[in-house]
């Protein structure tokens, strides 16, 4: 795209024993293979010992019974039997991958578009702008606190602020948090109230479009629209990417927000009941941890698909500055 | 026009609004006494009671502010080991070509794919291998692995980012004589700013609100952070205290409120790539 | 070191074996309290708020105090996360040499060899439960071990808005009424007060158990459940009836109800007139609510109604100091002191004539009550009924999720009674 006009050189990189090796390109190429695991030594440090080791010990869990009490020597191998339970003999495991799927469709699109909309808008600078970032971002500071369940509840119940809201239209609402039927609902609201996560990442990314590019547009009478279309969104089409893939496996993974209203139980009736919940009820609350790492890595396998699609897909609506794909 | 410059300002009150008032409603909540906190649905207490913060704060042996400084700390370590060892590793996955590039990166991808609930008492396990548990410090477990750039969310979020960046400007370093180490230090690093602000922000207030991993390593009051604290407030099988609770929540958002629009600025003010224009 | 245990199918499963297995090995040969300066550590862990940390603390100091050797590691927090914590120490093989425990998780830790059994040190008379109510003992006992030191002592509670009922003339709610007579005055009270009369208690386990003891059935018999589906069924029916005669709130309220916690129980929050507690949250539900509240038992035959162990203090069996914890056991339990301090905070004092001293000295009227309505039912209490197996967290939520659906009218009293049953069988046999 029109980066390409921009030839700049960085400020103060001839000083030093770097002038001294001027080299083309296959010379940086042989350098490359050094340096990158120099950069990513760190990584892989806390890859092979924090990350792996307990990575593929629940795997390995997922092929026994363990239950988190009994002494490690008691713990037995029991084969793919967790795995032959979850998908016959489990019917709260089909349950829970229905809710998670409802709540990732639809949550997972909309927080993006509120955090996308909000971002456009506030990527102006006016005054308030910067008190208006943090107003924002304040719902998705509560976290998944102790009151934040309380506050919540408390909107949505039936003499909760949103029914008397309705009221005001002579709406008579619902019990939304406790009525099986809504609370899932609720749950989805949460999620997209808190959009302050990819909110903050789009106006970062949004910073980062080169503003020439609107000018030049600006000078071809496009409209603000066509702008958005032409400009913004191939700009920051890596970052709705990463937003996209991030905010799906969130989705997927929707555990704090449903523990927190549910108090831990998944209710009212299971409506409620995630796929991480009930792996972690599962897994701390009937200390079936065989079971739960066995979901767990289903699980991982499963999102990894997800994931994998949309990596495919993004080779084609991704935009990428350094010109690789 | 005029319709036009009053449209923005107009949706964003609104949504503020909207946006805000559970908040506003957890604000005037937390002066509510104990009597009415429960049954009270309506915005304002019948009665006022500041009382539930100065109950709040010396509620325990120990004053909350303690909570708040041990929390600081924690989350500011963190912030600076993810800045740097983020930064590192996607710098090498964003720009650098090396042998299993592909397959490393997949791998960094499906660390963020399993349900951290499994982990727990793996890592435990090894932790306490390790000797890292139950020591005087007892944060080197919520600390250390930061340094290793295991949060590989912030890895994946440079990554993007960094790709955002034109790679003309990498090789015209390049042919200036600069080796991908000079390429990072007067390229790469001051283009990730947006990225680097980001990240920090989200480790601050991750962290700030992190409760699972801080509740399983911390076992001394005094160590104790912000987020393990506000749930001593709730025994739902006894003695509860909504009102105080109230109060320490709504204390506990001002540090990261303050944090956010302290450095969302730095957002604000970005870069353009033509800014590095010599 | 536990190869001949593990199936070792690839050198992936060996090698997190010995991961495993590691900390065993190295605390195994640790042991660095032990010294042989006679100094001890113990670490003591609890849930609770910050009234029972103090009165935790201060008893510990006396301990201390006249023990200069041994000081404790003190840990409490909320009862959010506190068995998450408890179990991962556990895994770690790092659990607190004392810790606090419930009724709800007592076997699942027993059964897997966690806890200490208590009885040697019952019979050499270093932990004197001499002055325990029978049946409270029994309720610590699991498989024939004294897994747990009954510490406190709780029996179902019926809680209800004394101001509001006397404000319409309705007569208070009496123990020994029947069912369907406490049903029936439900309605008369729904109807005088514009407040439902009663919680629905179909999804809570206590009422239901008690219940079933008074229809000659018993929750559990050992490792099986002690009711058929029929019960189950009729107990949904009961209440199915007291909904339709609108006793009892609609189903989004009871669902608020069915949470454990003090402060959501609708006595409190003003939603129904009665709420369905342990007789020791009293003092906690009154000081929410500017009603005045009082307490009776459950209805029908109250002799059926157990001593119920509010919580325990357990032993980790893998402590270093089993001693040490028993004599700390005894002493919080029996010393006359230290009965002073702690009070009723974790419920009415074990040993009884500590309960009588506390009595005696409260001056917290619904505390005062409390003892008195207790110790008038346990008069006439029959055996306790065992502790409850491994799988009864499971069978609590089971029976919550059953009752909703009744509730909110989404199966009969027949399909959750059949869908409960079910899934109550599966969890025991876990």
């Amino acid at each position: 795209m029109a980066t390409t006009t921009a030839r700049p050189s960085p400020t103060a990189p001839t000083t030093g024993p770097a002038a001294s090796q001027r080299r083309g390109r296959p010379a940086r190429r042989k350098t490359d293979g050094v340096a990158g695991y120099v950069f990513l030594s760190p990584w892989l440090l806390g890859l092979l010992t924090v990350t792996a080791v307990p990575m593929l010990m629940s795997l390995y869990l997922s092929f026994t019974n363990y239950d988190v009490l009994s002494d490690w020597e008691s713990m037995e191998w029991v084969g793919l039997d967790n795995y032959r339970t979850m998908f016959t003999e489990d019917p709260s495991f089909w349950h829970a991958v229905r809710t998670t799927l409802v709540f990732a469709l639809v949550a997972t699109p909309l927080k993006l578009a509120a955090a996308l909309g909000v971002a456009v808008l506030l990527n102006r600078s006016f005054k308030a702008a910067g008190l208006f970032r943090g107003l924002f971002y304040l719902p998705s500071l509560l976290g998944g606190s102790v009151a934040l369940a309380i506050v919540w509840v408390n909107m949505f119940n039936r003499d909760g602020a949103f029914n008397s809201f309705l009221s005001w239209f002579g709406i008579e609402g619902k019990a939304w948090v406790n009525d099986p039927d809504y609370a899932l609902g609720t749950l989805i609201l949460l999620a997209v109230w808190q959009f302050g996560a990819p909110m903050v990442i789009f106006l970062a990314g949004l910073k980062q479009v080169p503003t020439e590019l609107y000018e030049a547009a600006s000078v071809d009478g496009a409209s603000p629209f066509r702008k958005f279309v032409s400009i913004t969104l191939p700009m920051l089409s890596p970052v709705i990417f990463f937003n996209l893939v991030l905010e799906t496996i969130n989705g997927f993974q929707g555990f704090t927000s449903a523990f927190v209203l549910s108090n831990g139980t998944g209710g009212p009736v299971d409506s409620t009941l995630m796929y991480t919940l009930h792996l972690y009820i599962k897994g701390w609350n009937e200390y079936q941890m065989g079971y739960a790492s066995a979901m767990a890595w289903v699980f991982l396998l499963a999102i990894g698909l997800v994931t994998a699609v949309v990596f495919r897909t993004g080779k084609f609506w991704v935009h990428y500055s350094d010109g690789e794909d | 026009m005029t319709v036009q410059r009053l449209a923005r300002p107009l949706t964003l009150v609104l949504l503020s609004a909207v946006v805000l008032y559970p908040l506003v409603w957890m604000l005037g909540s937390s002066f509510k006494g104990p009597q009415e906190v429960l049954n009270n649905m309506s915005i304002l207490p019948r009665e006022w009671t500041p009382g539930n913060y100065s109950a709040g704060w010396t509620n325990f042996d120990v004053s909350f502010g303690r909570f708040f400084v041990n929390s600081a700390l924690v989350a500011g370590l963190t912030v600076v080991a993810n800045c740097v060892s983020c930064l590192l590793a996607a710098y090498a996955f964003a720009r650098l070509k090396f042998k299993l590039r592909g397959f490393w990166f997949a791998i960094m991808i499906g660390t963020l794919l399993l349900p951290g609930h499994v982990l727990i008492v793996p890592q435990f396990v090894m932790f306490k291998t390790f000797g890292w548990v139950g020591g005087d410090w007892p944060y080197a477990p919520l600390i250390v692995p930061q340094l290793l750039a295991t949060e590989a969310f912030f890895v994946f979020l440079m990554v993007q980012f960094m790709r955002g960046v034109p790679r003309d400007l990498d090789e015209a370093a390049t042919i200036d004589g600069c080796t991908p180490y000079g390429v990072f230090r007067h390229v790469i690093l001051p283009l990730s700013r947006p990225a680097l602000v980001s990240t920090a922000i989200f480790s601050f207030i991750w962290t700030w609100n992190d409760f699972f991993r801080q509740l399983v390593y911390l076992s001394d009051l005094e160590k104790y952070t912000a987020p393990v604290a506000l749930t001593l407030f709730i025994d739902s099988s006894g003695q509860s205290s909504v009102g105080p609770m109230f109060a320490m929540s709504v204390l506990s958002l001002a540090p990261v409120f303050l944090f956010f629009v302290a450095f969302q600025r730095m957002l604000v003010e970005g870069i353009n790539t033509s800014g590095l224009k010599g | 070191m536990t190869a001949s245990r593990f199936p070792r199918r690839r050198l992936l499963s060996g090698l997190v074996a010995g991961m495993l297995a590691l900390p065993l090995a190295l605390g195994g040969c640790g042991g660095d309290d032990a010294k042989d300066d006679g100094k001890v550590e113990l670490s003591f862990f609890w849930w609770g708020a910050e009234a029972r940390a103090q009165l935790t603390e201060q008893a510990l100091a006396l301990y201390t105090a006249k023990h200069p050797d041994v000081t404790f590691k003190k840990t409490w927090q909320a009862n959010q996360g506190y068995f998450d914590k408890l179990a991962t120490l556990t895994a770690g093989n790092d659990a607190p040499d004392i810790f606090q425990i419930d009724d709800n998780y007592l076997a699942e830790y027993a059964t897997r060899n966690v806890t200490l059994d208590l009885a040697e040190y019952q019979k050499s008379g270093k932990l004197d439960t001499t002055k325990f109510p029978k049946g409270l003992l029994d309720y610590g006992t699991v498989e024939g071990k004294l897994a747990g030191l009954p510490f406190g002592e709780n029996t179902q509670g019926l809680v209800y808005n004394q101001t509001k009922l006397e404000a319409a003339k309705v007569a208070l709610p009496k123990t020994g009424q029947t069912w369907e007579e406490h049903i029936a005055w439900a309605k008369d009270a729904t109807a005088k007060t514009g407040v439902p009369g009663t919680m629905d208690p179909s999804a809570d386990y206590k009422a239901f158990w008690v219940w079933l003891r008074q229809t000659g059935k018993e929750m559990y018999n050992g490792k099986e459940l002690g009711f058929t589906q029929a019960d189950v069924q009729a107990w949904f029916e009961l209440w199915k009836g007291a909904r339709d005669a609108k006793a009892t709130p609609t189903a989004d309220v009871i669902h608020e109800g069915n949470a454990t916690d003090v402060s959501k129980q609708l006595v409190v929050t003003g939603k129904a007139l009665t709420s369905w507690v342990w007789a020791n949250q009293m003092p906690e539900l009154q000081k929410n609510t500017k009603d005045q509240l009082s307490v009776v038992a459950y209805p029908g035959d109250a002799s059926k109604q157990w001593p119920r162990a509010s919580m325990y203090f357990s032993v980790f069996r893998g402590s270093e100091h089993k001693d040490v914890a028993a004599d700390v056991l005894n002493f919080l339990a029996n010393d006359p002191e230290v009965g002073k301090i702690l009070g009723t905070d974790r419920g009415l004092p074990s040993n009884s004539d500590i309960r009588a001293a506390v009595a005696a000295s409260t001056d917290n009227p619904s505390m005062k009550q409390t003892i008195e309505v207790v110790g008038e039912l346990a008069k006439n209490f029959g055996p306790a009924p065992t502790v409850p197996p491994a799988g009864h967290s499971t069978v609590r939520s089971e029976l919550i999720k059953a009752a909703e659906e009744a509730q909110y009218g989404r199966a009969t009293p027949a399909q959750a009674a059949e869908k409960f049953f079910a899934a109550a069988q599966a969890a025991i046999k876990k």
